[in-house]
């Protein structure tokens, strides 16, 4: 995995979906545009549906505070950049995107653009909602869009929207009128939308920087009024938000105090001094439920591949892989480094992508067929070191788990945890533990199975022959297909290379696991990328019974 | 003379322990920065580019030989400057000043509730030996001195706080910046009893041992030989010889919360230097850790020099000797 600073510390910038919406890639169409129905309608978002909604009218008031550990004093606020976890409870609750998820992880215009059209190949034309305020006043237009997407892809900015948008040019970002601005890429990429509606690629006002006046500014429902790192923040409500009051925000005040400790984090929650924290850890589920509190478990998107170098010995014989991957189990895995809590995989990833390939048969542990695909490979009885680390949670248990479920086909795999994993010999291991986060499948593509300059390719994807070699060409006609139909078809075409050949056993997909107290209403169970929901989407539609 | 005696004394000792803090120094510096390998890249991890290992490198002050780094971080900190953080790419000081005086405080609000009661407890407790008092006592302290704080701490957030009584104790310490621990002391009841439960029963050992000693004494039973009131002997005679010692054993236990604060500011999330060192050695930020490896043991210098200036000004047979 990458762009990840503190990854002990349960980071999750890399658990970010992108993650993309058949819509968006629309018949011929590729627009998305916002009508009554994007904005929800009805009022008192949040209020309804979804089986765990509990039932209640939204009120205003209180001050809702958050526990959240994972930070320290490296936290900072950026409306476009994160380093430890609680800086994405402040980022959500103060920066908006151009595009949204939905609970369902559907892309759509109920951000703060509310028409993205991507039907001419090498342009996106966006067009912002009128009306808009940012905190200091300022109205929002294309000036603050052009201004924010520059920022995005300075380098000396070094921030995470970046390569995500590695395709649009900067050069050439055209005002249009006062509310829309058009988007000139190098080349066609039909995942810009998605980016636009990543986290992190908030809009800020047009001279924002992390350090000048500008800092606090954006146009989401709370104004931070304080920051301390590895402390605390407080925000305040925006009065000036520009959704209708039916839709929140609720909160009169948000509160987020960093915990070094889990332990210290569950004790407040259950002593009543916070509302609501992340990363309930899994043992105290139960405890905490018996004590009154709600749990909220979503589905997350991230995953620990257990990486084989398909050029490296022993892995250069497809034979080899496929009997490693027929030696998991799977659901044994699941249980032993996430405690159950996530779902099982099938050596493929990108589950949150519309395209994901859910009809391939589940692989299961099948050790006859590993052994004798490991006699016809001239392997039986073979030795072989696991690289890992402690650099994500499970990430040891992953690798002696399999150890052991190896035993059972004569193999021995000897672990190696190496706290200097990620220093020189990372990625030019035969055999290794990684961690990735929730991604749509065109963009960790990008990131993990393309040849140079894709950064973090552990397996040596794709093969130069046989099946899959022509993955590279597939990939390249995916950004360019514009028909989601057409383009599923690519994604499943590579998938199936993926599944029949590949060099990943990825055993299973996170859960976010977060607790809070039965007074907060409105969380759904969502699937999504940050814990509680989404931080309550940005403490929005969240509210005190 | 007895007062030039005691300022030569408090010399000698002070250079002393300036002498043993620039050891201390050597120590930290050798412990962090000028390990075998590179700070930079162990810091940077997988991130590591070219750029930002030199600019990492230039920001510790990596570039020269391991002496020249040396004496410009000892010299730095000489002149109130330990560098910037590098997490939070702001002064050491200002990152850290506001910390000081939190668990400061928390270590104050300690002594000053257990080193009367430990010094009362211990000297009652000896002159009622191998009665009742003395035998509940002995094995309180005991019980308690065997008990981590962690499970001290823990212990009391489950019965007052989240459990067993719920909600009448805040079960951690939520300091909003800007503000201070004294503004909140419901807060502070949790961790500063168990930081008193940690301390108290060293304390009234010590002091009950000594009191004993000191009641056995030929001088304590020339003085009630004389006939003086049992109140006269204990608080003229046999008190102050019998605080000789125990001041020691209070200035180790004050000079160990400045360090063993970090678990109790764990379990409390109290915004400390515990808390800081812990976040700072995670994320490998040296600065910060060398910063507080040495206020921790100017801490544990200064406060054994008040210890034997102490001992020394109620001990007469020390004093005299000087």
């Amino acid at each position: 995995m990458v762009d990840n600073p503190n990854p002990g510390a349960g980071l999750d910038l890399d658990r970010l979906s992108l993650s993309r919406r058949e819509l968006l890639m629309g018949a011929g169409g590729v627009l998305l545009a916002g009508g009554l129905a994007a904005c929800g309608g009805s009022g008192s978002s949040g209020s309804t549906g979804g089986g765990s909604a509990p039932a209640g009218t939204p009120k205003k008031g209180g001050n809702f505070r958050l526990g959240v550990t994972g930070g320290g004093a490296g936290d900072i606020v950026d409306g476009q950049s994160i380093v430890n976890k609680p800086d994405q409870a402040r980022l959500i609750g103060s920066w908006e995107t151009l595009l949204t998820y939905d609970e369902d992880y559907v892309l759509g215009t109920d951000g703060l653009a509310e028409e993205v059209d991507s039907s001419v190949p090498g342009q996106v034309d966006v067009r912002i909602r009128s009306g808009i305020e940012f905190h200091n006043g300022k109205t929002l237009t294309a000036d603050d869009v052009i201004y924010s997407i520059n920022r995005i892809l300075d380098p000396k900015e070094g921030l995470f929207g970046a390569a995500g948008l590695g395709s649009v040019d900067p050069k050439n970002l055209k005002k249009m009128d006062a509310n829309t601005v058009r988007v000139g890429l190098k080349q066609p990429d039909s995942t810009i939308p998605d980016q636009l509606g990543q986290y992190f690629n908030g809009i800020v006002p047009d001279g924002y920087e992390r350090k000048n006046d500008l800092k606090w500014v954006g146009t989401g429902p709370y104004k931070i009024q304080s920051f301390s790192p590895g402390q605390q923040s407080v925000a305040v409500r925006n009065p000036n938000y520009w959704r209708p009051a039916s839709e929140g925000p609720w909160f009169d005040q948000v509160t987020v105090t960093d915990f070094a400790d889990a332990a210290a984090q569950v004790n407040a929650l259950l002593g009543g001094q916070i509302d609501a924290i992340t990363d309930l850890p899994f043992a105290q589920v139960d405890s905490a439920k018996s004590q009154g509190m709600e749990v909220l478990e979503g589905t997350g998107g991230g995953w620990l591949p257990i990486c084989m170098a398909i050029d490296m010995d022993p892995f250069t014989d497809v034979r080899v892989r496929q009997a490693f991957r027929l030696m998991a189990d799977r659901p044994a895995l699941l249980e032993q480094a996430l405690s159950g809590h996530g779902r099982v995989a099938n050596d493929i990833f990108a589950p949150f992508d519309p395209c994901y390939s859910s009809d391939l048969p589940q692989r299961e542990q099948d050790i006859d067929q590993a052994k004798s695909l490991l006699k016809a490979a001239g392997k039986e009885g073979m030795t072989v070191d696991l690289h890992t680390t402690n650099g994500a949670a499970g990430m040891v248990d992953s690798a002696n788990v399999f150890a052991a479920q190896c035993k059972a086909a004569g193999v021995t795999v000897n672990v190696k945890n190496d706290p200097n994993y990620y220093g020189d010999q990372y990625l030019k291991l035969a055999f290794s533990v990684d961690f990735w986060g929730t991604r749509a499948f065109l963009p960790q593509v990008s990131l993990g199975s393309l040849p140079k300059p894709c950064p973090y390719n552990e397996t040596h994807w794709p093969p130069k022959s046989g099946e899959g070699s022509d993955y590279v060409s597939l990939y390249q006609q995916a950004l360019k297909e514009t028909d989601p139909t057409k383009r599923c078809d690519i994604i499943h075409e590579m998938q199936k290379a993926e599944y029949d050949v590949g060099g990943y056993i990825i055993a299973f997909f996170n859960n976010l696991v977060d607790a809070h107290s039965p007074k907060v209403q409105g969380f759904k169970v969502s699937k999504a990328t940050l814990n509680l929901d989404t931080f309550g989407h940005g403490f929005r539609t969240i509210w005190f019974a | 003379m007895k007062l030039g005696g005691i300022a030569g004394f408090v010399v000698r000792r002070l250079l002393l322990g300036l002498l043993v803090l620039g050891l201390v120094s050597i120590v930290v510096f050798a412990a962090t920065q000028a390990l075998p390998g590179d700070p930079a890249r162990s810091i940077l991890g997988r991130t590591a580019t070219p750029a930002s290992l030199k600019a990492l490198r230039d920001q510790l002050g990596l570039g020269g030989s391991v002496l020249s780094q040396y004496f410009s971080w000892i010299g730095g900190l000489l002149h109130g400057d330990a560098g910037n953080s590098l997490a939070a790419q702001e002064p050491v000081t200002d990152l850290l000043g506001d910390k000081v005086v939190n668990s400061a405080f928390l270590v104050f609000c300690s002594g000053i509730i257990s080193i009367p009661i430990s010094v009362a407890i211990g000297s009652y407790a000896a002159l009622r030996r191998d009665r009742t008092f003395d035998v509940s006592t002995s094995i309180a302290t005991l019980v308690f001195a065997a008990l981590p704080e962690f499970v001290v701490g823990v212990s009391l957030v489950v019965i007052f706080a989240t459990t067993v009584f719920t909600g009448f104790l805040p079960a951690i310490t939520i300091i909003s910046p800007g503000a201070r621990p004294w503004n909140d002391m419901t807060a502070m009841i949790l961790p500063t009893a168990t930081l008193v439960l940690a301390v108290t029963p060293y304390v009234v050992r010590i002091m009950r041992a000594s009191m004993i000693e000191v009641l056995e004494s030929d001088y304590v039973e020339m003085a009630r030989l004389k006939g003086l009131p049992e109140r006269t002997v204990i608080v003229r005679h046999a008190l102050p010889n019998a605080l000789g010692p125990t001041f020691q054993v209070i200035a180790i236990n004050l000079a160990y919360l400045a360090g063993g604060v970090i678990v109790v500011e764990y379990v409390f999330n109290y915004a400390g230097i515990g808390g800081a060192l812990r976040d700072a050695v995670s994320t490998q930020d040296l600065p910060v850790v060398q910063a507080l490896a040495m206020l921790i043991a100017a801490v544990y210098v200064v406060l054994n020099l008040l210890a034997d200036v102490a001992t020394i000004i109620v001990t007469p047979r020390l004093r005299t000797r000087l």
